[in-house]
């Protein structure tokens, strides 16, 4: 099928590029603190995390992840995967081979929220690890003892990457307008912050900023535990749907491509 | 074998600012299996008219046609059968030569074989691991050009491939490329801004300027538009005198020689016998080089 070969394609570009760095630098950077601390202060933390291993290490790591490192993470992928063509001169090659706008648009949009994914995986597998090898090096930690609880563990991801369904869209979309990788990043950068800021003074209307939402998971987490949508998450979705096809509609009625 | 044109552009006009016109009016007529050399000086239009053939550049004026069909309704099946190299090599740097090919093997739907043949075709097969960004230009080229041949295409649209490319790089480039249309019948647009490039691999020849094209036609008739106007630059030991001398041929000074048309070669012997007899030594007689400006001025003045 002509999309898979797009898919292929694009997915071969990535190989050996710093996207492929900064995900696996990205999901390993919370595990690594986590398990610096599980090993130097159990005196601490082995009460803490006494009577439910998991779902604490888990709780505490997809909020420390979800405040700051994964909105960061998915602005950077957004834009290092079109940078790929900007930074080669490699667009008006893509343009001129025999594929159709939506094939080229959709296979590299794709392809981010497939490195987003091999993020997660890195992310759980590192977090899983942790437990571990805490448990291993200190027969005080009770992880080995207890289950994994599998279904806590995915509606966290599944929540998580909701969250982020927004600002995916928006990232790469203003990623395939700017030439330069600063462009996109910078604006990234300040709508996250403006949007921690906008849900640190409690605004009404916090919901509807695209930037907020992952926070606005981290603090629903908090409240009530990862089980329903929330509203801001059904918004998330809303500008995915939007952005996505507002970036292809703008790729399409370029007069110049490549 | 059909005799429509592989390319027919008619009445084609471009500007990207509304006041300064950067294609007018531009037909071309590239015939099958021709090597047709796009010649003029840089800005004058031939990027934007090879990036309006692809379909980079959304057609304002005019149509385009490749193959007979039409480039704004059927560009995906007429791309399949189209490669291109325009401007600077578009390579993926962190990836190796083999790597790169592959990323355009699969969209092609071209055999995995073409890979090692095209690689051997641009003399590149040897560079195993090394990515492309460690390439010199010319490998770079060369790849680019291998990126372009990878499904044997029927139509090769090259924009100024000898760009950068040193002496040997540049004689490798123009064998290559007479090669496919000799050995593989592709059809090649080629664009250049340097005449003596072009007059050595093409068999057909436009000439645009300003947005405009001046010539098209036969590397034959090209020439045979340049000896009508022959020009001969003769040094003197006193070319104010000489000049004086042969005011019948209308004779003028420019650049340090006198220069003057002449119809026939007879014209030259006479002209040198007028010389030494009027006491003027002689150093040198030549017919002047034709550059791409002398010969933009040429068709100018001939075209008014």
């Amino acid at each position: 099928m002509n999309f898979i070969t797009s898919l292929r394609s694009e997915i071969l570009k990535t190989k050996r590029t710093s996207s492929v760095w900064i995900s696996l630098l990205g999901a390993l950077f919370i595990p690594s603190i986590f398990l610096i601390m599980y090993l130097t202060r159990p005196d601490k933390l082995v009460p803490r995390l006494m009577m439910a291993p998991w779902q604490i290490h888990f709780s505490q790591g997809w909020q420390g992840m979800n405040s700051f490192l994964f909105p960061m993470y998915i602005i950077l992928i957004c834009a290092l995967i079109p940078q790929i063509e900007f930074k080669n001169n490699a667009w008006k090659q893509v343009f001129a081979s025999p594929q159709s706008t939506a094939q080229v648009y959709f296979a590299k949009f794709l392809t981010v929220h497939l490195m987003i994914l091999f993020f997660y995986a890195l992310f759980v597998a590192f977090m899983l690890m942790t437990g571990v090898v805490s448990d291993l090096a200190n027969s005080k930690y009770t992880f080995l003892e207890r289950r994994v609880p599998w279904s806590v563990l995915m509606q966290l991801n599944a929540k998580t990457y909701i969250s982020i369904l927004g600002i995916s869209a928006i990232q790469f979309w203003l990623s395939l307008r700017f030439k330069s990788f600063v462009g996109p990043v910078g604006i990234g950068l300040a709508l996250l912050v403006g949007g921690t800021i906008a849900t640190g003074f409690g605004w009404e209307h916090v919901s509807k900023i695209p930037y907020a939402h992952p926070i606005l998971t981290l603090m629903s987490m908090k409240d009530k535990g990862p089980l329903q949508l929330e509203n801001h998450e059904l918004n998330s979705i809303g500008y995915f749907i939007f952005f996505t096809a507002l970036g292809y509609w703008d790729l399409r009625t370029r007069k110049e491509r490549g | 074998m059909s005799t429509t044109p592989v390319i027919q552009t008619e009445a084609l006009h471009y500007h990207f600012s509304p006041d300064v016109k950067t294609l007018d009016n531009i037909n071309l007529t590239v015939e099958r299996g021709s090597v047709y050399g796009f010649l003029g000086p840089n800005g004058a239009g031939k990027t934007t008219t090879l990036r309006l053939l692809l379909g980079l550049l959304r057609n304002q004026q005019g149509s385009i046609r490749i193959f007979g069909e039409d480039i704004a309704t059927n560009r995906i099946s007429i791309l399949r059968k189209v490669g291109s190299l325009i401007e600077q090599p578009s390579l993926y740097g962190h990836l190796t030569a083999r790597e790169n090919l592959e990323v355009y093997r699969r969209i092609y739907g071209a055999d995995k074989s073409r890979i090692e043949a095209t690689l051997a075709l641009v003399d590149l097969s040897g560079t195993g691991s090394k990515k492309a960004k460690q390439f010199s230009l010319g490998m770079k080229q060369r790849l680019s050009i291998a990126v372009a041949l990878l499904h044997r295409p029927e139509l090769l649209i090259l924009d100024e491939p000898t760009n950068g490319l040193d002496p040997n790089g540049i004689i490798e480039t123009r064998e290559l490329i007479k090669k496919l249309n000799r050995d593989e019948g592709v059809t090649i647009i080629v664009s250049s801004h340097i005449l003596a490039e072009i007059e050595k691999m093409a068999t057909h020849v436009g000439i645009i300027h300003k947005g405009r094209l001046l010539f098209q036609g036969t590397q034959p008739e090209l020439q045979h538009l340049q000896e009508k106007e022959s020009i001969v630059q003769i040094d003197t030991s006193d070319n104010r005198a000489a000049q004086g001398l042969l005011q019948q041929y209308s004779a003028v000074e420019r650049n340090g020689c006198v220069e003057l048309a002449c119809a026939d070669r007879t014209d030259v012997a006479a002209i040198n016998r007028t010389l030494v007899a009027g006491g003027i030594d002689v150093y040198r007689l030549q017919p002047r080089q034709n550059d791409l400006e002398q010969l933009f001025l040429d068709i100018t003045s001939g075209n008014q």
